[in-house]
């Protein structure tokens, strides 16, 4: 387009303002980035899939939910007693048992905590979410460090994030401090790690060696571990389909055997929704409220720096139109100067957003921690690096609009015939 | 060649063809509810390649006469004729149009737009016409070598001085190759050895590029150049001095 150069020309004029401008359309296309984010991400975590899904009993009344072990071989079995009742196809036990490398107390830190989950080693391949559905070269991988576990029950897998933290590579046997499980430390052996991903920062051991390690305990001390009793936090099923899932629940929620403490049954969204519950209003008012009032911000802001910019200018956009420009041609520069900055600032925001939030430290945060249920961590997804350039020229679009028009409807006649 | 040089053939005779016709026109401005009458029944032809002086005290209407003939505005009544062209009923897309191609325009204060380089401004308004970049390029370099600033071509309005600045500005006037140039007070802004150089260059154009120019203006000095100058007060024509010596200066 031949008035490109014109455009950029004018925008380059006020290097200050366009840049404060620009400057400040970044700011908000940061924050509508996050607040999208962060919707888009909670959309996608109470959208249930429709089949083959996973739900989760914990504690009824408690966070952290903990719940005795003698609980958990009926729970996996979907409390199915009587003849005619369903069973889960398939099902895991997490125990969470953090503690640290560090014996003294007061060194203990980030660079020496661990928290891994106890669990049945064959599930790490068929419960975890991801890690069911690798890629063929990864799953062979991962397989084997799975495989290790199993015959090794004192081994541990680490995610690579927490490798690197903890100074340990395969091979290496180091004893873990217990925080939650207090004296019982486990002497452990590195035999695998997680793929690379979601799993980075995470760690986990055979339930076995827990559990063996608390049966020690109890014959040592003749008395049962304080923990004995509250050690399972929770049971994950896989069902077919929603109908089973509202029949085991119902099981599971009508059985004597899950009184004292309590149990629910719920799916990994229900879950969420759950725990958003009292979030509900502050969510609202993100979606319906922050948002649109920062995108209605976000075109004053821009509406400002251009009516200034073509106040500034009537005599020269009146020569332009004596040279013979059209009205819409006018208008066209004006908004195009608009919509270039915003489109431009939005890109640039939202790059430097997706950079800095989804990169691993040291060039980002490597997802925002958000702990709601047991989500890690979120990212800014792939889309957002559109939603900035589209919200920045949108906005731009219409907070100059209204100036554009003037500009279009300056009058020759008067600007160059003033006279006493 | 868009800019082809001409003779100075039918030059100091009065052509019978007028290029501009003005035929008892009227034009007020609205002050809120009043009406000021600025022209009154003016009627006045210019032939081609004539060189016009418009001279009156401040207030007397030359402007407004001037943006009518130019096509930046509309008579309240009467006609205005350039070339073949009832000016006076186009409508304001036809007359944007029109302007690009047919008019060239100078101002008193030039008008350059302050980030664009010389080249830059005598091109802008050839990019409202179908023309490649080399066209433009070839059109912008004859125009510059006119106003000799060939060598200043790549600078700033505010890198050149009034006289430089009023030269790019006839350069952009005369780009399109266009039949009519209108100047409102051209050497106005001006000492007297630029406005002297701007007038020279006038001349010149009306001479090598066989265009008809109107310029309006305070100076006596600024007259003198012209072939004919008409005096206007109160909006209407007072007088109409034909020069012998037209043509020759
Ligand atoms: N757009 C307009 N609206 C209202 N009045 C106008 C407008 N343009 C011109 N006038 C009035 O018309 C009259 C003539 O103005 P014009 O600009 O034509 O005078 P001029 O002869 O060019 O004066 P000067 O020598 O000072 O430039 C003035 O009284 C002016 O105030
Ligand atoms: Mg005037």
């Amino acid at each position: 387009m031949k008035f490109l150069g014109l455009i950029v020309k004018n925008i380059g004029r006020n290097a200050i303002r366009s840049i404060l401008t620009a400057l400040g359309t970044m700011m908000l296309v940061f924050v509508v980035t996050l607040v999208w984010a962060i919707l888009a991400f909670l959309n996608v975590a109470l959208s249930e899939k429709n089949a083959n899904f996973k739900a989760i009993i914990t504690e009824r009344w408690q966070i952290p939910s903990q719940m005795p072990y003698t609980y958990a071989s009926t729970l996996c079995e979907g409390a199915a007693t009587k003849p005619g009742d369903v069973r889960p196809m398939d099902s895991m036990t997490w125990q969470f048992y953090g503690g640290s490398i560090e014996k003294d107390r007061a060194k203990r830190g980030m660079n020496n905590v661990l928290f891994a989950f106890s669990l049945e080693p064959i599930k790490l391949l068929t419960m975890m979410d991801d890690l069911d559905n690798l890629p063929a070269g990864q799953a062979a991988v991962f397989g084997k460090s799975v495989k290790a576990l199993q015959d090794n029950r004192q081994g541990i897998i680490l995610g690579r994030t927490r490798m690197e933290t903890l100074k340990k590579k395969i091979g290496d046997t180091f004893t873990i401090y217990s925080m939650n499980y207090k004296e019982i430390d486990l002497e452990v052996t590195l035999v695998g790690e997680f793929p690379e991903g979601r799993y980075n920062n995470s760690a986990a051991i055979n339930r076995d060696y827990l559990l063996a390690a608390m049966d020690a305990y109890q014959q040592k001390n003749g008395k049962p571990h304080a923990m004995a009793n509250k050690s399972l936090n929770l049971v994950w099923l896989k069902v077919p389909d929603s109908a089973t899932l509202s029949k085991i629940a119902s099981q599971i929620e009508s059985s004597p055997l899950f009184s004292s403490p309590q149990v629910k049954c719920e799916t990994a969204s229900s879950g969420i929704a759950a725990f958003i519950e009292p979030y509900r209003d502050l969510i609202w008012g993100m979606r319906y409220l922050l948002a649109p009032a920062i995108l209605v911000t976000l075109s004053l802001v821009i509406s400002n720096s251009i009516s200034i910019s073509v106040r500034e200018r009537r005599s020269e956009l009146a020569v332009l139109k004596v040279l013979g420009f059209r009205p819409n041609q006018i208008l066209t520069l004006v908004l195009g100067e608009a919509i270039l900055i915003g489109a431009l600032s939005g890109l640039i925001s939202s790059c430097l957003t997706y950079g800095i939030v989804n990169f691993p430290p040291p060039y980002g945060f490597g997802g925002i921690k958000f702990p709601i249920a047991f989500f890690a961590a979120f990212s800014i997804p792939l889309a957002a690096l559109w939603w900035g350039p589209a919200l920045g020229a949108g906005t731009a679009l219409v907070g100059s609009f209204v100036p554009a028009w003037g500009a279009r409807s300056v009058k020759v006649s008067e600007v160059f015939s003033r006279v006493g | 060649m868009p800019l082809a040089s001409n003779s100075l053939s039918n030059m100091a005779t009065r052509n019978p063809h007028p290029i501009v016709r003005v035929n008892g026109i009227h034009k007020y401005f609205k002050r809120g509810s009043e009406k000021v009458d600025v022209l009154n029944d003016l009627t006045v032809s210019v032939p081609e390649g004539e060189f016009l002086g418009l001279m009156g005290p401040s207030g007397s209407g030359k402007t407004t006469l001037l943006n009518l003939i130019a096509g930046l505005d509309r008579p309240s009544s009467g006609e205005v004729w350039v070339g073949d062209n009832l000016i006076s009923q186009m409508s304001e897309s036809q007359l944007s149009a029109w302007r690009t191609r047919s008019i060239g325009f100078i101002f008193q204060f030039y008008h350059l737009l302050p980030v664009l380089s010389a080249y830059e401004n005598v091109e802008l308004p050839l990019l409202l016409l179908p023309l490649s970049k080399a066209q433009r390029r070839e059109q912008v370099t004859t125009a510059l070598e006119l106003v000799s600033l060939k060598d200043r071509m790549w600078h700033r309005p505010g890198q050149l001085s009034g006289g430089q600045q009023q030269r790019v500005g006839i350069a952009r006037a005369i780009v399109t190759d266009p039949q009519l140039i209108v100047a409102d007070e051209p050497t106005g802004d001006l000492d007297a050895k630029s406005a002297s150089e701007i007038l020279n260059l006038l001349e010149e154009v009306r001479k090598i590029l066989n265009k008809t120019i109107i310029m309006v203006t305070h100076d006596p000095r600024a007259a003198e150049r012209a072939d004919r100058v008409l005096h206007l007060d109160k909006g209407r024509l007072i007088e109409d001095v034909v020069k012998a010596t037209a043509g020759s200066a």
